[in-house]
């Protein structure tokens, strides 16, 4: 009998750790993003999806612009996975690479802006625990991330322009360069 | 009677729904309003303009449903945004409130859009779009006083004939009052600041929803799996595995390299499960002091070299992108991942230098 009871607890206390970490996250990390995502949906309604549009267009001419800024702003305003659509106003040899910049951009930033990726939070959210736990503020570890983050994102899109070339060449498909 | 123009009205930014195209009959021709007290909304005087259509506020005179060809409202997304989607009467709602209240069922894209403003409206057909401009020359003026009034011109008070008691039970008394003044420069500023109101109202709600659909069913499954890792000494066991790699710098550029694989960058992808995992599991042992805090940067660029390649084809159909561009754009994408994986740990690694001195 003691057996099944130990067993049984035993099971019990699995879930007891994981509830105890998910009332964790509810109470401290669930308000915070709540409130940021109402910010930045307002935001948006309120600077108006077409202004967004008509920046991402600019953007097309420069690599710079486009693996480095458009995503960045893309990611801010919008989030994952609605930032990638930004793509569309490149030419399409273009979009692998502005998909490859704009996907990291959806990780890097989120230290500092949790509302880009809240689904996936928990890459970041999960090592800065660690942070926490020791006492130390999270602050400078999510500022490095975004920086190294926006120099690196950046060079993943650029190399992808190159990776594309190559994969173009291997299928014989030609992809229009421009508009 | 004048002759009726079809009009196409599309969704604005943040809106919902449509477009619409819509075309008054005989019969069915009125534009029915019920705005801010009462208030005329701007776009009214185009819709009117466009399809030479009589336009009725709502507050003030009831319309029959079969007569009624389109409404405006502009509800902030309780009760009313619903109603005539219910009954299918083509609804334009100025403020951007999509699926919402208790009618919200009722609300489809072939019968309702939102957050319409002038530029959202056109002519349905060039002929109109040539018509158009010509600003209140319609016979209908003279047939329909609420055409008048719907062109703003001040002193169109009388109103359609059936109106007859001052107050109604279907209204606020703050509606009924404000009907007695048109677009004043109160009403100006209280319909600005309940547009303001509603799209906070809005954002607030997309908020909750993406939070109730997204955000918790993720935690309340990584809380159940850490739950039975740590529970179960699991974690303690995998976690002394990963330690050693996880524990310097080498280790993670290795582990950053396995991620970015091809291939097996695409299995490790899935709604970043097992990045996250790995991640929460450092996390973990930087709290007990295994792992240095300062490595926590390269860590986090260790555990997500493969980051979304496995959604690549569904990215690239968001950029609308052709289909060579997905043919060639996965392959790609995998490449460079690979290529750019063990650099970008590197970097992170130089850059951790500084970060948490003394620890």
């Amino acid at each position: 009998m003691d057996i099944v009871v130990n067993v049984a607890e035993g099971f019990m206390g699995l879930f007891d750790t994981g509830a105890q970490t998910f009332i964790g996250w509810v109470s401290s990390i669930v308000p915070k993003v709540l409130l940021l995502l109402v910010f930045m949906n307002a935001l948006i309604a309120l600077i108006g999806q077409e202004r967004i549009n008509k920046f991402a267009r600019v953007c097309s001419g420069n690599v710079i612009l486009a693996y480095g800024v458009l995503p960045f702003i893309s990611a801010f305003m919008l989030g994952n996975p609605m930032a990638l659509s930004m793509g569309k106003f490149l030419p399409e040899r273009m979009k692998p690479s502005y998909y490859a910049a704009s996907t990291y951009h959806c990780h890097t930033n989120s230290g500092m802006f949790p509302h880009i990726n809240v689904g996936e939070i928990f890459i970041y959210l999960g090592i800065a625990d660690g942070i926490s736990t020791l006492g130390l503020s999270t602050t400078p570890l999510a500022l490095r991330y975004m920086l190294v983050g926006l120099v690196m994102n950046f060079f993943a899109g650029w190399v992808t322009d190159f990776t594309t070339k190559m994969v173009m060449k291997q299928q014989n498909i030609e992809l229009k360069n421009t508009l | 009677m004048a002759e009726y123009r079809a009009i196409k009205i599309e969704r604005g930014s943040g809106g919902f729904g449509g477009p619409l195209t819509v075309k008054p009959e005989a019969g069915k021709d009125k534009l029915v309003f019920i705005t801010g007290g009462g208030a005329e909304p701007e776009i009214v005087g185009k819709i009117v303009e466009l399809t030479g259509c009589t336009a009725v506020n709502g507050f003030k005179t009831s319309v029959p449903d079969e007569e009624t060809f389109l409404v405006v409202i502009d509800c902030g997304g309780t009760l009313r945004c619903g109603i005539y989607p219910q009954k299918r009467i083509p609804t334009i709602n100025i403020m951007p409130v999509g699926k919402s209240g208790p009618l919200a069922k009722f609300i489809t894209e072939d019968i309702y859009v939102s957050a319409v403003g002038l530029n959202q409206i056109s002519p349905a057909d060039d002929a109109a779009a040539a018509a158009s401009p010509v600003k209140a020359a319609t016979p209908a003026k003279e047939a329909a006083p609420a055409k008048a009034e719907a062109v703003k011109e001040a002193e169109a008070k009388e109103e359609a004939p059936k109106r007859e008691f001052k107050y109604s039970a279907d209204k606020k008394v703050s509606q009924t009052l404000a009907e007695n003044s048109k677009n004043s420069i109160i009403q100006k500023i209280g319909m600005g600041a309940g547009k303001v109101v509603n799209t906070l109202y809005q954002a607030a709600r997309d908020a909750i929803q993406s939070m109730i659909t997204t955000i918790l069913p993720f935690m309340a499954f990584v809380a159940m799996l850490i739950g039975i890792i740590q529970g179960s000494g699991f974690g303690d066991w995998f976690a002394k595995m990963l330690v050693p790699l996880a524990g310097n710098g080498i280790g993670l550029i290795v582990l950053g390299f396995i991620c970015s694989i091809p291939v097996l960058s695409a299995l490790l992808g899935p709604g970043a499960v097992i990045a996250q995992v790995i991640g929460t599991m450092i996390g973990v042992e930087i709290g007990k002091g295994n792992i240095a805090p300062s490595l926590a940067l390269p860590a986090l660029f260790a555990i997500n070299t493969q980051c979304a390649c496995d959604f690549i084809p569904v990215g690239l159909g968001l950029a609308e992108a052709e289909p060579e561009t997905v043919e060639v754009g996965v392959p790609s994408v995998l490449y460079s991942r690979f290529l750019i994986g063990v650099p970008r740990v590197l970097v992170a690694w130089v850059a951790s230098i500084g970060l948490y001195p003394g620890l």
